[in-house]
């Protein structure tokens, strides 16, 4: 065949085909259903083209009928492609001029012939060659027959494998049936690069087994059989490695496919993977995988990188990036990125520890990729991917995973444990304790800030000051005192992980029941330094409580005061304040004054003895709110709370906890970020008409906060925004929600000014049901983030019964075979090393003895 | 004033005479522990810190009598692992095989012994230390011959005699007398055999003698293993092949500290195995005057035993009308075998290695232990909490309570029982005292993390495998947590421990091996990586069960196959992991979640602070995480931030040179005049 001159064609082909799937986007073979008139032979030129050597398919109609007809039309069809291929198709109208022998036998009426080199090659029945697809398949395959090998055990593969190798490469392809679409692209493709690979075409039989797949199995597969190289994985196996095509197997995949096997198996690039340009054509849909290399690894790395190359073959094209170079700006805890070029251009790095995560990535993404060409069972298949290969839904959990590689430097913490406990607690005046579990997401987030917190303290110079930590998995002693044991340490089990407590040397632990933050810990131990309370004896010592300037490590705005005014030292409420003043420390600042200083502190603030000043950290210019003492701490600390609580709270993240635990609607308002100085003025001026609003409300406005929201500082809010309305309503917005009655959400209407006359009326027309709800806050159930993988579902599937309760009678069998089993055993015989044969005979002999 | 003090004296004169005898010895006890073997001073501990009126009776001078003489090797092979690389306490606990359990650290094992198999002596001797510092109240020398239980307006006691029959009346008594009384099996001949209790552990005493060994446990290969080096051959004999421990997961089958002659049968070096039922058995040994031999070279002879010949009783028995002595000619002897039979050479000495069994005979009828249907009836069967079927108020503890779980768990040896015992207290506690079973209330939130931690390093499930389950009680935001139930009780948990289960049901935390018979070595046993086929972990694994309300006893008997609990409503399997740490987060804590999520019908999820905010402001109640702990002002913040200097500037009312509270004209009039493009709403009409 190597001398066929249609062979000839064979190069431009190549460029041919490539130009034509450029035109074809999916799998489907260009052809025109349009097309021209079949070919009509005269005897004359049928004689003529037959002469010179002219390959042809020629149906002769003796009659038609409407089978023949529509055999017709698939022939004309045919025939465009089959010009291609250097085949001229057509017919001969036997009742015009009637062509010996063919024209004349009434058998030929079922029978398409194929010309060749001056002779009929073949006869083709039309049940074999019916439409398109399989007479151009049947076609060339019968052109072929000679290249394309056919091949049924293991044994004949590897005889082609021997010879093949060293010389080229095989490309086996495998169709359950003839006549395919399947097959014509198969065939159609080993005419184009018949020349280059040698082509197997198998139908079953037993190699499949050796392929790795079920002979039963109904679906098409390529291989592709790298016998032309010496090096290679495994090459020392007498098989050559093989690839299979992945996709299903179109015209279009298949010269893909081929054509990526021609690719370089690792390209080397110095570039960053940013810039290195996506796929060009002929592998512009192929992704690509960057792995990184050091020059000190250079050998072991191409290793790998050859190594996963040869798993992604046909999938992806491999890059090996020179970390080393200036250019290569990717971070170095990645140590993967790839680039989808169907999904984006966009490069994404990964980090990942195992060559299969890389596969994972590249099926998953095809996965994904179909499903948008398929639709519908999109979410089903997504979860099957979550619960396979998984990324965390946690929060938390998702951003620790994401951080698993970042070290924790322990160095400015002590670690404490059940036998360096009371040594390390006493040296220091305070020791702040967080308690964790290390494989608690939610603790290593805490840790982390923790960390940075301690290392804060190492930096500064604050006395007597120590952090420690507990790791709760292993000081499991320490953590968690059998309960009724007389524990040896100063707190209550640990069940709540993270915990931070204030340890004082001879006290009872102090829960610190704060934001776990780093400014919120960090401020709490800064103020918790100072003793609770401070007893003042004079007004110097009193004013510089009040006004002192505080270290300037403390973070956040400046904090609450509040003085203990009394009579003497021994008064009766001294205790409670005491009690007080402990559980606030960390919060408020306390001092005690007593004797003739408290009186005259008192006299100025018209109070009577004793009393409880309070200094708000918001409030200086109003002067203190005035408390009378209290006969319990808990009635006192709630005064006090009350009394810090701003009449205008801005809601922040962590002031959002404390202004919702009063349980009122909220009256918000959003404000936007100022960008200059008349945004700021505008800003102020809205303050002061909520303000006003509170004034003007009176008791209208008990059942409701007044409060709002800087946009700028915090931006969670705007999320919070966009949800109330749906969308983004322009600033400022003014809302009331979280009312104890409803869950709607009113809207101030935008249009009006927002003035406090008319927001209270605003407030009284929705009490009266007149304002219609802009919105409705969610449902406050959460059900289940993530849907139940069912084991007993499965196990129901894969182990029938196995997991099911027994039938109530199914007991007395047991006590049966039970019976049985027993009785087997009295039988049985002396059974050892050298005897165990005879048993059975002898056991059917006591059988009759006893 | 007068009569009622006379009262008062006659009151406690009456008192004293009841409660004490003649010998001055008191004779009522709340609790009485017979015993003072490890389950018995285990238990001693739990009353003595519980404050409990009780006493321990030992028959011996010290504790732990047994160990002085078996193993008769005297060799433990209850592993000591010291070094685990772990400060865990409870997690050591899982590979400290000898410990008993006390809050004081120093009273653990290896105190005594670094050995990783220490020497037996070692152990009374750890009884006793353990006895003295926790200053358990023991009677030494008082040997229980006799135990019946008297109807009393008070309830069943039980009334003990001992050997000078001094009568002792108890409201409980727990049993822990252990194992003790050898166990045979009658055949033909067996007065010939030696009991592993007697024979000689002098290794030279066997020299080039050919031995057969009854038995296939560990004390047969215990005996095997220390005679194998002089006897010119030994074989061993029972109705079951061997079975390794390390096949079947049973720390009471054979243990690989003594299998030495497996290698020594199967390298073909003399030694061997061989099964039969040893009821069928005849041993055997030739009539005195059967030999041929002139009388004098016999007499030359006469020092050395008679050889013994082990037959099959169907060859020898119908012989002449059912006969059985053990004497039989040398004519008998080689006709009734089969040609090839495995122990057809004569044996020097026959041993019986066949364990021990439960002294029933001190009970009488009034408080009979019922024989096991397990075990061959060695033990005495006792209900789920360890109480006697037919006797309440009578507790079996410690080896003699393995019908429970014999040949599944740990409840035969010290690091099961340990736990099963504390078990029994805690029923005690909550019957007698009212005392509800421990248990820790945690916020649901915190339930996953605990659940985590528990299995990570909780000895107990893991010693008592599919036995002792923690039982969580689901109540909404809050759950309890019950540690160690014993799981075959659940039917009568709420009796037992004091604690109701509500709407929302409970989950069973347990730990278990594969169902499915794998190779142990083989290449398939530990494929499960995937957490979706969990469920097919062949290695211990934590697994759970949630129900919507406590199984019925019906539902239990009826559980599928194998299960150690009917089937649940769902059901999770922590995929079994090579370092038994269940703590990676994709592979163990997510899919918990899931499952805890579906039990509870909540999202479990944690987020941040910022999160919360916005879900605690879009919904009337944020997610339960950030209820419990954002909304009680203790959010989780974002970390890896610079601290960010920011005084709070604009607004903040704060502010030194800040707003005043009154209005400030001069702003409003600024704004106006500066004609500031403003959105609607601020447009103040001015």
């Amino acid at each position: 065949m190597s001398t066929d001159p249609h062979r000839m064609l064979v190069k431009s082909r190549v460029c041919f085909m490539a130009a034509l799937l450029l035109l074809v986007e999916l799998g489907e073979c260009a052809e025109k259903t349009n097309s021209s008139e079949l070919h009509q032979f005269t005897a004359v030129e049928f004689y003529d083209k037959l002469h010179s050597g002219k390959m042809m398919f020629v149906y002769f109609e003796l009659q038609v009928s409407p089978t023949i007809s529509l055999f017709l039309a698939e022939l004309a069809k045919s025939a465009e492609v089959l010009q291609d291929y250097g085949v001229l198709v057509g017919k001969a109208d036997c009742s015009k001029e009637a062509i010996y022998s063919y024209c004349t036998d009434q058998r030929q009426l079922h029978t398409a012939f194929l010309f060749r080199g001056g002779k009929e090659f073949l006869g083709l029945n039309l049940d074999t060659v019916f439409d398109v697809n399989s007479i151009v398949s049947e076609v060339l395959f019968a052109i072929l027959r000679e290249e394309v090998k056919y091949v049924h055990t293991d044994a004949d593969l590897l005889a082609m494998e021997k010879s093949a190798r060293g010389q080229k490469d095989l490309v086996l392809g495998y169709v359950s049936s003839l006549g395919t679409q399947e097959h014509r692209s198969i065939m159609e493709t080993a005419y184009v690069y018949g020349s280059k690979y040698q082509f197997i075409l198998i139908t079953g039989g037993p190699v499949l087994k050796h392929l790795g797949i079920n002979e039963t199995s109904q679906s098409s597969q390529v291989w592709f059989l790298h016998c032309q190289r010496h090096s290679g994985p495994r090459l020392t196996s007498v098989h050559c490695p093989l690839t299979r095509m992945k996709k299903p197997l179109t015209i279009i995949s298949l010269h893909s496919f081929l054509q990526l096997m021609e690719a370089p198996l690792v390209s080397e690039v110095h570039e960053d993977p940013t810039v290195v340009p996506p796929p060009q054509f002929p592998y512009q849909d192929t992704p690509q995988v960057f792995v990184f290399s050091r020059p000190e690894t250079h050998h072991l790395d191409l290793d790998t990188a050859t190594a996963l190359a040869w798993r992604l073959r046909g999938i992806a094209t491999l890059l090996l990036v020179h970390r080393q170079s200036p250019a290569v700006k990717t971070p170095d805890h990645y140590n993967l990125a790839y680039r989808r070029p169907q999904k984006s251009l966009e490069v994404k790095f990964v980090t990942l520890h195992n060559i299969d995560e890389v596969l994972e990535i590249l099926s998953h993404e095809e996965q994904e990729a179909e499903e948008e060409k398929d639709g519908g069972e999109e979410e089903e298949d997504e979860e099957d991917i979550e619960l396979h290969f998984g990324s965390l839904s946690d929060e938390i959990a998702a951003s620790v995973y994401n951080n698993r590689d970042t070290f924790l430097d322990m160095d400015s913490i002590t670690e404490l444990t059940s036998e360096n406990f009371h040594t390390v607690v006493a040296q220091s005046d305070l020791t702040v304790v967080l308690f964790y579990l290390k494989w608690d997401a939610v603790s290593i987030t805490v840790l982390e800030s923790f960390i940075e917190i301690a290392d804060r303290f190492a930096d500064s110079e604050v006395p007597g000051v120590q952090l420690c930590s507990v790791d709760c998995s292993e000081w499991t002693d320490l953590c968690s005192t059998e309960v009724g044991d007389s524990s040896p340490f100063p707190f209550q089990p640990i069940i709540s992980f993270p915990t931070v407590l204030m340890l004082r040397p001879k006290e009872a632990a102090q829960h610190y029941s704060g934001m776990l933050g780093i400014m919120a810990l960090h401020r709490f131990i800064m103020l918790s330094c100072q003793a609770s309370p401070v007893t003042l004896s004079s007004q110097e010592e009193v004013t510089s409580f009040l006004q002192e300037v505080h270290h300037p490590e403390l973070l956040g705005p400046k904090p609450d005061r509040m003085l203990g005014l009394f009579n003497t030292p021994t008064n009766e409420g001294v205790a409670v304040f005491f009690e007080a003043a402990k559980s606030l420390r960390g919060t408020v600042l306390t001092g005690l004054v007593t004797g003739t200083l408290a009186e005259k502190w008192a006299a100025d603030q018209q109070v009577e003895l004793p009393a409880v000043l309070v200094f708000p950290s918001w409030g200086r210019h109003t002067g203190p709110t005035t408390l009378s003492m209290s006969s319990s701490a808990e009635e006192l600390l709630t005064s006090i709370s009350s009394a810090l609580l701003h009449p205008l709270p801005e809601l922040t993240v962590e002031s959002l906890p404390s202004v919702l635990s009063v349980d009122k609607g909220l009256l918000l308002l959003f404000v936007g970020e100022e960008e200059d100085e008349a945004g700021l003025r505008q800003n102020q001026l809205l303050l002061e008409e909520m303000r006003k609003v509170v004034e003007l409300g009176g008791d209208k406005m008990e059942a409701y906060v007044a409060c709002w929201i800087h946009l700028g500082r915090t931006p969670a809010g705007l999320s919070v925004l966009g949800s109330y309305l749906g969308s983004m309503p322009p600033l400022p917005a003014l809302f009331l929600t979280h009312s104890p009655s409803t869950d709607e959400i009113y809207q101030y209407p935008p249009s009006t000014p927002i003035r406090a006359a008319s927001v209270v009326q605003w407030l009284q027309r929705i009490q009266d049901g007149a304002e219609p709800a802009a919105g409705m806050l969610g449902a406050d159930t959460w059900p289940p983030s993530g849907k139940f993988y069912d084991f007993l579902k499965v196990m129901d599937t894969e182990e029938p019964g196995s997991a099911q309760q027994q039938e109530p009678e199914e007991e007395e069998e047991e006590e049966e075979d039970k019976e049985r089993v027993k009785g087997k055993m009295k039988n049985t015989e002396v059974t050892g090393s050298s005897f165990s044969s005879s048993s059975s005979a002898a056991a059917a002999h006591t059988h009759s003895e006893l | 004033m007068g009569p009622d003090l006379v009262f008062f004296l006659l009151f406690i004169s009456i008192s004293c005479v009841t409660c004490w005898s003649d010998n001055g010895r008191r004779h009522q006890y709340d609790y009485c522990v017979l015993g003072a073997g490890p389950a018995g001073l285990q238990m001693g501990y739990f009353l003595s810190r519980a404050r409990r009126d009780y006493i321990i009776l030992e028959r011996s001078s010290g504790p732990g009598s047994f160990f002085h003489r078996f193993p008769r090797h005297r060799k433990l092979i209850s592993i000591n692992k010291i070094h685990t690389g772990s400060a865990n306490k409870e997690f050591n606990l899982r590979h400290d095989w000898n410990s008993l359990l006390s809050d004081k650290s120093s009273l653990l094992f290896k105190r005594l012994s670094s050995e990783f198999y220490p020497p037996a002596d070692t152990y009374p001797l750890y009884l006793s230390i353990f006895q003295k510092e926790l200053g358990l109240k023991v009677q030494y020398g008082v040997d229980i011959r006799n135990v019946r239980a008297v109807q009393m307006a008070t309830g069943v006691q039980y009334l003990l005699t001992d050997q000078q029959a001094s009568e002792l009346q108890c409201s409980t008594l727990l049993v822990a007398t252990g194992l003790w009384v050898p166990q045979k099996v009658d055949f033909v001949g067996s007065e010939l055999v030696e009991g592993y209790e007697s024979i000689s552990t002098n290794p030279e005493d066997y020299k080039d003698q050919t031995v057969l060994i009854l038995g296939k446990g560990n004390s047969a290969f215990e005996t095997a293993q220390s005679i194998m080096g002089r006897a010119s051959f030994v074989h061993m004999l029972s109705p079951s092949p061997v079975r390794l421990a390390w096949q079947t997961h049973y720390v009471g089958d054979l243990r690989a500290v003594n299998n030495d002659l497996l290698d020594t049968y199967q390298l073909k070096s003399l030694d061997g195995l061989a099964e039969a039922n040893l009821e069928n058995i005849v041993i055997a040994h030739l009539k005195d005057g059967d030999s041929k031999k002139p009388e004098k070279k016999k007499k030359d002879k006469k020092k050395k035993k008679k050889k013994l010949y082990p037959r099959l009783n169907k060859f020898l028995l119908k012989q002449e009308g059912g006969k059985n002595t053990s004497e039989v000619s040398a004519e008998e002897l080689s006709k009734y075998h089969i040609d090839n039979f495995s122990l057809r050479e004569p044996y020097d000495r026959i041993i019986r290695c066949l364990g021990f069994r439960f002294n029933f005979s001190i009970f009488h009828s009034s408080a009979r232990l019922q024989n096991s249907e397990n075990a061959k009836g060695r033990l005495p069967s006792v209900t789920a909490w360890y109480e006697g079927e037919n006797s309440p108020g009578l507790f079996v503890l410690g080896t003699a309570a393995h019908s429970r779980d014999y040949r599944q768990s740990a409840g035969g040896f010290i690091h099961g029982f340990r736990y099963t015992v504390r078990a029994v207290h805690r029923v005690l506690e909550y019957r007698n005292h009212r005392n509800p079973w421990t248990s820790t209330k945690l916020m649901t939130s915190q339930l996953q993390s605990w659940i985590l931690k528990r299995v990570n390093e909780v000895s107990g499930l893991y010693q008592m495998v599919e036995v002792l389950g923690d039982v969580v009680l689901l109540q909404g935001s809050q759950c309890e947590y019950v540690e160690e139930f014993p799981i075959q009780a659940l039917p009568q948990f709420t009796s037992l421990s004091g604690h109701k289960v509500s709407l929302q049901g409970l989950i069973v935390i347990i730990m278990q091996y594969g169902k499915k018979v794998t190779d142990t070595l083989g290449p398939d046993r530990a494929r499960q990586i995937n957490w979706t086929t969990a469920w097919r972990s062949s290695f211990l694994h934590p697994v759970l069960y949630h129900y919507d309300t406590l199984p019925t006893e019906e539902e239990m008997r009826l559980r599928p196959k194998n299960w150690a609990l009917p089937r649940p409503k769902a059901i999770h399997h922590v995929v079994e992991d090579f370092l038994t740490n269940w703590q990676r987060p994709l592979s163990h804590i997510q899919p918990l979640q899931r499952f805890l999520e579906h039990c509870l019908q909540a999202d479990l999820r944690s987020f941040y602070a910022e999160s919360c905010f916005q879900s605690s402001l879009t919904h009337r109640r944020p997610p339960l995480f950030c209820q419990q702990g954002y909304l009680k002002q203790q959010g989780i913040q974002h970390v890896a931030r610079p601290i960010e200097r920011v005084q709070f500037s604009g607004l903040m009312p704060t502010k030194q040179d800040g707003v005043s509270s009154g209005p400030d004209p001069a702003l409003a009039n600024f704004l106006a005049q500066a004609g500031t493009p403003v959105s609607p709403g601020l447009r103040l009409d001015l």
